[in-house]
């Protein structure tokens, strides 16, 4: 079992200021440790403001942690946070930002211009996909998110909360790509507020509350006990 | 991410900014054209027609003046706000944040060549024609470039983290409107000491001198104090490139936070 990322007694602090004089420190991640094997898909489970998108973010590369650190193995590992067309330019095409994101992601023109074709086929938006995104219903925009991030080839793919949007022709779609990577060899980080999700698609979970670790292992064991704390009810089929 | 696709990036992003925008205009490209245009119909009507200004060329005087002062106030109004208007990007993509100002910069750039053409056609029209000393154009407009690009540089770096410095560096564009000779000459300062004070003090003055001295007179410029300019606002283009490597990530907590 290959280590592709690790997290040791990961801190993250923000300092936010109010005024010239008055500011306050917010502590969004607490001593977070865990170990990511290449190949696997790990979830992350927790309730709004928990942390889980600053993890995310410090997961992609984005943020460098206050404290402790993240160590990744030698030589070049690609990391891609899979967003639904954040970053989308409205007055572009679906075709133009999808080109502008793989080059945001390290791919060069050319392979990106050769990437365009097998993703405008996943997106299935018709000839909706070279005209301006301002155009698009939000689920379309998913669609192209989501379809740019899924063809891209990266090591790890870091995914938040994305499965919940879209129709259920899309969620259906979504759910067998996600399958299909995770049979393959792909490594996927999956941040979900579902507890059934974090069970039906994950081999290890961690369920982050109040910045720091509750619970960490088998995705049944932390999926019940998420529940349990919150006195859910675990929808059986929300994928 | 290597130079290569850094550079390749800011040139596509910004050739997809002008492409979104144009989109959005009834009028698209034209608008390169017409902007320019419109700016020399102005001052024809104001100056030459309603104050029936006495000197013959006036028109091409202002243009020659306003014409490098917008390049500059534009890449760095544009550019000092770039990291905070691309807060999603930054969320969702490691990039080192250099990469916004420059695609602003490169943006107002692509569009000045054809604001310099007018200039030329107007300059023409003038009877001042295209000369060899015209050449001289070349490391003057190059300066010109890596001038604005050091600042616009320190001011995205400044804005992203205090967002007050937005309004200061919009007082100091409006100072530098009128303390570097666009509507007047800076040769009319009867005092040398001021005169030479004004030149040295502010490089945009200069610049816009060097402009004018080229284009209307045919007359070369102080070649040695432009190129002095150009040492040190490469040297503070460099210093501003180590600044934004070693505050990367600090950058994007800013930008995150704000």
């Amino acid at each position: 079992m290959t280590i592709i990322l690790s997290a040791k007694n990961v801190g993250l602090e923000f300092k936010i200021r109010e005024g010239l004089f008055k500011s306050f420190r917010h502590q969004a991640l607490q001593d977070i440790s865990f170990e990511v094997a290449r190949g696997e898909t790990f979830g992350v489970i927790g309730k709004n403001g928990s942390g889980k998108s600053s993890l995310l973010q410090v997961l992609a590369g984005l943020l460098a942690p206050t404290s402790g650190r993240l160590e990744l193995p030698e030589g070049p590992i690609k990391r891609s946070l899979l967003t639904l067309g954040l970053g989308f330019r409205a007055d572009l095409s679906g075709a133009d930002n999808v080109i502008l994101s793989l080059i945001l992601q390290g791919f060069s023109k050319q392979r990106a211009h050769s990437m365009l074709s097998e993703i405008q086929e996943f997106a299935d938006i018709g000839e909706y996909f070279n005209k301006p995104v301002r155009t698009y219903s939000a689920g379309m925009r998913a669609r192209v998110g989501f379809a740019t991030g899924v063809c891209s080839e990266v090591d790890v793919l870091l995914i938040d909360e994305v499965l919940s949007v879209g129709d259920a022709q899309f969620k259906q779609r979504a759910e067998r790509t996600m399958l299909d990577r995770i049979s393959g060899q792909q490594t996927v980080i999956l941040v979900s507020q579902s507890p059934a999700q974090i069970r039906d698609l994950c081999d290890r979970a961690l369920w982050i509350h109040d910045s720091s670790i509750k619970e960490i292992g088998e995705p049944g064991h932390v999926s019940r006990a998420y529940v349990k704390h919150f006195e859910l009810d675990a929808p059986t089929n929300s994928i | 991410m290597n130079i290569r696709q850094s550079i390749s990036l800011i040139d596509l992003q910004a050739r997809m900014s002008l492409k979104s925008e144009a989109s959005r205009l009834y009028l698209s490209y034209l608008w390169w054209v017409f902007e320019p245009l419109l700016f020399v119909g102005v001052f024809y009507v104001v100056f030459q027609f309603l104050l029936a200004r006495g000197q013959e060329n006036f028109v091409l005087f202002l243009m020659c003046g306003k014409i490098p002062y917008l390049w500059f106030s534009k890449s760095i109004t544009m550019a000092s706000n770039s990291l905070l208007m691309n807060k999603g990007l930054i969320a969702a993509a490691n990039l080192p944040k250099i990469i916004f100002p420059y695609i602003s910069i490169q943006e107002v750039l692509y569009k000045q060549w054809i604001v310099f053409l007018v200039l030329f056609i107007v300059a023409t029209y003038y009877g001042s024609y295209p000369d060899p000393i015209w050449f001289w154009l070349i490391p003057l407009v190059i300066t010109n470039y890596v001038f604005l690009l050091c600042l616009s540089l320190i001011a995205a770096m400044l804005v992203t983290y205090v967002q007050d410095f937005r309004i200061l560096i919009n007082m100091g564009l409006l100072f530098l409107m009128f303390a570097s000779g666009i509507f007047w000459d800076i040769h009319d300062i009867q005092s040398e000491y001021w005169r030479n004070f004004v030149m040295t003090a502010n490089p945009l003055a200069f610049i816009i001198d060097a402009y004018r001295l080229i284009i209307i007179d045919n007359v070369l410029y102080d070649t040695q104090h432009l190129f002095c300019l150009f040492i040190i606002f490469s040297t503070g283009t460099l210093i501003a490139h180590k600044l934004f490597a070693k505050l990367n990530y600090s950058l994007t907590r800013q930008v995150l936070q704000s």
